[in-house]
């Protein structure tokens, strides 16, 4: 028992005692758990981010003139049942006097002495699928139904969020290997360091007839404390980034977009720092001891 | 008992050492000389198995080279105690903590470390310089604080590689002096120098090394 106590406060002494290697390596480490933190947040809020911006899609659909309320409910009903529609509203003839007049400030009755506004329909998309949007199907199945005279959309941005967030999908697990890959090499070299700049301690405690395990216990310590050190560093950063981001969207931004923070992120960051520093330091001690 | 059998070594570069034979009984104090790269460094290296001779057999008390296994290394060192030209005092912790460390990795309790210890540095006359780190000792004090560690855990060897070459006549003389004290206790002293002067005079025992061999006992 007093042999494991000695052990631990060794490790803790470690720390202490080098203050400037401590340093370092808390620093890398907080450094890559940090970025690899925003990089499993960014991940996390992805989907989010797109079903903002999938609730601005619009797909404007103008009926044919001799169109009259009746027949235009019952278009509305045909567009409502058609798959990947979330909602669709009428705009009737009225409704599109009103309309015309806030974007143009003229009223068009007054200028022709007629309403030549057709009835439409606004139709949103719906925004929870996983799978990337197909708009032009929609688009083609409205387009076939009996008194539509036009169809409009924004097709070409529409793609281009959906080619982006595909694009997203299929890269983001190699992106996010790369990235801890990285996190993963920097901590194991930083932490190596820290144990090869003590390479005389090592060599004594051999000499006066340590075991491999007493050598490598307090490095092992030191390991997790720097592991921890460096996640209680970089967790207020994150979550600071997280809510300044969302604190400038909110203030400063029409988007009405919130970047959550699943709390786990934390969890897993925290054992991240833990066995790769652990893991780093007993294999570097492995490769001193003879 | 110390026995060298036939023992020889050999770096990849060459050199070591070659067909040594002798023993050393308990109780004795033994100077190794010979002249610098004659293979003294190499034959202390061998005792405490730093380095696992090529051929012959080496017996310390109960351990023989024979049959020693790489996890034993550490309970033959611990039967010894060392002395090194460099010290090898680590210089983030003070003398008390420098001379307690052989006694934590044996496992004494941690109320008794301290009255050892003390005894220890009375031997050496470093009373009171506990709290001290090694950058604020003298090269003599320094090599006493070694001697310290390596006497603390009441070893049956001492070995002592050149550990008066880095300190001035009277501090190298009180040293050999502190090992003949240590030596009166019944632990086997074995001293590597070339310091001829130092030696000559005192009737020691002396193993004489030239060119990795064995010349004179």
């Amino acid at each position: 028992m007093d042999k494991l106590l000695y052990l631990v406060s060794e490790g803790v002494k470690n720390v202490w005692r080098h203050k400037m290697t401590t340093f370092t390596a808390v620093f890398s480490l907080f450094l890559a758990l940090y970025f690899v933190g925003v990089l499993a947040i960014a991940g996390d809020n992805t989907h989010s981010v797109l079903q903002y911006l999938r609730s601005k899609y619009k797909i404007e659909v103008f009926f044919n003139q001799d169109v009259g309320p009746e027949t235009a409910k019952g278009i509305l009903d045909s567009i409502k049942e058609i798959n990947g529609i979330r909602t669709a509203t009428i705009i009737g003839k009225d409704d599109a006097v009103r309309i015309f007049k806030d974007q143009f400030g003229e009223d068009i009755l007054s200028i022709l002495g007629y309403n030549p506004l057709p009835i439409s329909v606004v139709a949103n998309m719906m925004r929870n699928s996983q799978d990337p949007l197909q708009v032009d199907p929609i688009v083609r199945k409205i387009d076939k139904i009996d008194g539509v005279a036009e169809v409009r959309y924004q097709g070409h941005l529409i793609k281009k969020i959906e080619r982006t967030y595909a694009g997203i999908i299929k890269r983001f697990p190699i992106l996010a290997g790369i990235f801890v890959m990285v996190a993963v090499l920097v901590i194991y070299n930083t932490v190596k360091l820290s144990v090869f700049s003590r390479k005389d301690l090592i060599k004594s405690l051999e000499l006066i007839g340590a075991t491999p395990a007493f050598i490598k216990m307090p490095f092992i310590f030191e390991g997790i404390i720097d592991g921890l050190l460096s996640a209680l560093v970089a967790f207020p950063c994150v979550l600071a980034t997280v809510n300044g981001l969302n604190y400038i969207m909110t203030n400063f931004t029409s988007w009405h977009i919130h970047l959550s923070l699943d709390p786990i992120i934390f969890v897993w960051l925290t054992l991240l720092a833990g066995i790769i520093s652990v893991f780093g330091s007993y294999r570097a001690i492995s490769g001193l001891l003879k | 008992m110390i026995e060298f059998n036939n023992v020889s070594y050999a770096y990849d570069k060459g050199r070591g050492v070659t067909n040594l034979n002798f023993t050393i009984d308990d109780g004795d104090f033994v100077f190794l000389i010979g002249p610098t790269g004659s293979g003294k460094t190499t034959l202390m290296r061998l005792l405490y198995f730093d380095l696992l001779c090529d051929t012959g057999t080496i017996k310390l008390g109960s351990f023989s080279s024979d049959n020693l296994r790489r996890k034993q290394i550490p309970l033959v060192r611990r039967e010894i105690g060392m002395v090194f030209q460099n010290y090898h005092l680590l210089d983030d912790r003070n003398v008390f903590d420098n001379v307690a460390l052989p006694l934590h990795v044996l496992g004494y309790r941690g109320n008794e470390i301290p009255d050892r210890v003390e005894e220890s540095l009375d031997l050496v006359g470093l009373t009171g310089k506990n709290e001290h780190y090694p950058s604020e000792l003298s090269g003599g004090e320094q090599q006493r604080v070694t001697l310290a560690c390596a006497i603390i855990k009441e070893p049956d060897i001492l070995l002592a590689d050149e550990p008066t070459g880095n300190l001035d006549p009277v501090a190298a003389f009180e040293l050999v002096q502190l090992l003949e004290t240590v030596n009166e206790t019944g632990t086997t002293v074995l001293m590597a120098s070339h310091n001829y002067n130092l030696i000559k005079g005192r009737a020691r025992r002396i193993l004489e090394l030239k060119d990795g061999a064995l010349r004179g006992s």
